[in-house]
């Protein structure tokens, strides 16, 4: 048993390092996208995109990164541990948000001019199909199960429930104006949308398909992420992460951060949330228990980090 | 009736879509001037929020009065072009404020979802200015025309703020 505990020990140490997540951003303006080490705080490379890299979406097994490239009207898709762009998918209009498939089969790419989601298969490299959404969808986010799509239609007003496995819009939810970012909790219970126009965040129960609550953030809020119980929204226009408790829906708190915030997540382990901060060209950490950033670090020109970008490694 | 009805409704579309879409890459610019003068003096210009005459293609500056997040101001041109903006912070203790375009013809400047932030920093008799914008192209489709495109954009602001901060460095430092 000694032994045993000993080896485990050994092992801890040895999984250590190689163990940490790593933030993929999308730096629009430098074309680019940073792998940053969250343990070190270092950028361990920089892959070249192109395109105007924004929406990313990391697969369930961390083996790849999709990368939108709305300007290349392409999907680029990344080794994540190679550091490498192994495919361009050509998919025409404006790729803008994506969302892998828990399955790891399928890629949905949301085309902010065409009103519509295309269907990717990342391993075949093409497109198979499309689904009807609303005007400018943008943010995208398949529940836990793999049975719903959701896709935040920016210039509907709404957020559409697609059903995966006939690839139809089976709902239609009106949320504040102009939805961006969406969000969906670890359970696929509810589902929050970033309400760019109106301010505010929509809280969505996805089994009952309505719109059960709102609350009030600060200007141009861009994106959602949860952890700990509460919910970190990006006020770009603020320079602040506002904070909400996620049973009452109130305020808690809000947090400094760089300038013009954007793509948030929390890391897999609900301890720390990411920050994009586009104009600064910085990430800040957030401890979700102190509610303070405890660090700043550097990445590439115009980090935009849509979606979701962080890698937990193997 | 009917017809009238719908072509209102799709005008009313049509504005509302034109002033919230935007293209799918904001860009950003920033300028700087450093100032042979206190930041106090400097600021006492940038600061006075309804007097934009420091940037050269300004006429005249009309407004709220009170300096504070929601406050409106119309800014005329040499021409007769207008630019409508709105204050989201103003800080004198920071010395800074940002403001947004809530109005803008895209020829008069080819941009759309303008935001910006001005501030003043400095010891002693040197000062710096910082001028920030973000925004989007003036087309908010795919494929822009050339005088509306992202490129377009940038140069725009980025020549705006120059010409605005070099002014604003000979007119503070002429004593005028």
């Amino acid at each position: 048993m000694r032994l045993g505990a000993l080896l485990a020990a050994v092992c801890l140490v040895v999984a250590g390092p190689s163990r940490a997540d790593e933030a993929f951003v999308t730096n629009q303006s430098s074309d680019d996208l940073s792998v940053i080490d969250l343990a070190s705080g270092k950028t361990l490379a920089t892959i070249p995109i192109g395109g105007r890299p924004a929406g990313v979406a990391v697969s369930k097994d961390g083996a790849r990164v999709y990368v939108t490239s709305p300007e290349g009207k392409a999907l680029n898709v990344v080794d994540a541990a190679a550091r490498q762009v192994v495919a361009k998918i050509d998919v025409g209009g404006g790729p803008l948000g994506v969302a892998a498939h828990p399955s790891g089969s399928l890629v949905y790419v949301a085309d902010w001019y065409a009103h519509k989601i295309h269907v990717v298969d990342p391993v075949a490299r093409k497109v198979t199909g499309s689904i009807e959404v609303g005007l400018s969808p943008s943010g995208l986010a398949v529940t836990p199960d793999g049975k719903l799509l959701l896709s935040a239609d920016r210039d509907s007003n709404e957020v559409s429930i697609v059903d995966v496995a006939s690839a139809k819009r089976v709902a239609q939810l009106r949320v504040g104006d102009r939805p961006f970012g969406v969000t969906i909790d670890a359970k696929g219970e509810r589902a929050y949308t970033a309400n760019v126009a109106t301010n505010d965040v929509s809280v969505i129960d996805i089994a009952a398909r309505k719109v059960v609550g709102s609350v009030k953030v600060g200007d141009r809020p861009y994106a959602v992420a949860l952890a700990g119980g509460r919910g970190f929204v990006t006020d770009q226009y603020q320079e602040q992460v506002s904070v909400f408790d996620l049973s009452s829906l109130k305020p808690v708190a809000t947090i400094p951060v760089g300038e013009y915030p954007e793509g948030i997540e929390a890391s897999r382990d609900g301890r720390f949330v990411y920050v994009s901060n586009w104009f600064s060209n910085t990430l800040s950490e957030i401890d979700v228990a102190t509610l303070k950033v405890t660090r700043e670090m550097t990445t590439g020109n115009g980090p935009r980090s849509f979606g979701s970008f962080i890698r937990v490694t193997p | 009736m009917k017809l009238q009805l719908l072509a209102a409704a799709a005008l009313v579309l049509g504005a509302a879509g034109a002033a919230d879409a935007h293209g799918p890459t904001r860009q950003k610019t920033e300028q700087k001037v450093e100032i042979n003068a206190s930041p106090d003096k400097v600021w006492k210009v940038v600061g006075n929020w309804l007097d934009m005459s420091w940037l050269p293609p300004v006429e005249k500056t009309e407004g709220d009065a009170a300096a504070e997040k929601g406050a409106k101001r119309k800014i005329t041109l040499k021409g007769g072009a207008i630019v409508e903006e709105e204050l989201n912070q103003y800080a004198a203790d920071k010395m800074m404020y940002s403001y947004r375009i809530t109005n803008v013809d895209v020829k008069v400047l080819p941009v759309s979802n303008y935001s910006s932030k001005i501030i003043v920093k400095g010891e002693g008799d040197k000062t710096t200015v910082t001028w920030d914008g973000a925004f989007y192209r003036g087309f908010p489709n795919n494929d822009p025309p050339p005088e509306l495109s992202d490129e377009a954009a940038l140069k725009a602001v980025s020549g705006l703020y120059r010409a605005g901060l070099d002014n604003l460095k000979k007119k503070v430092e002429g004593g005028s």
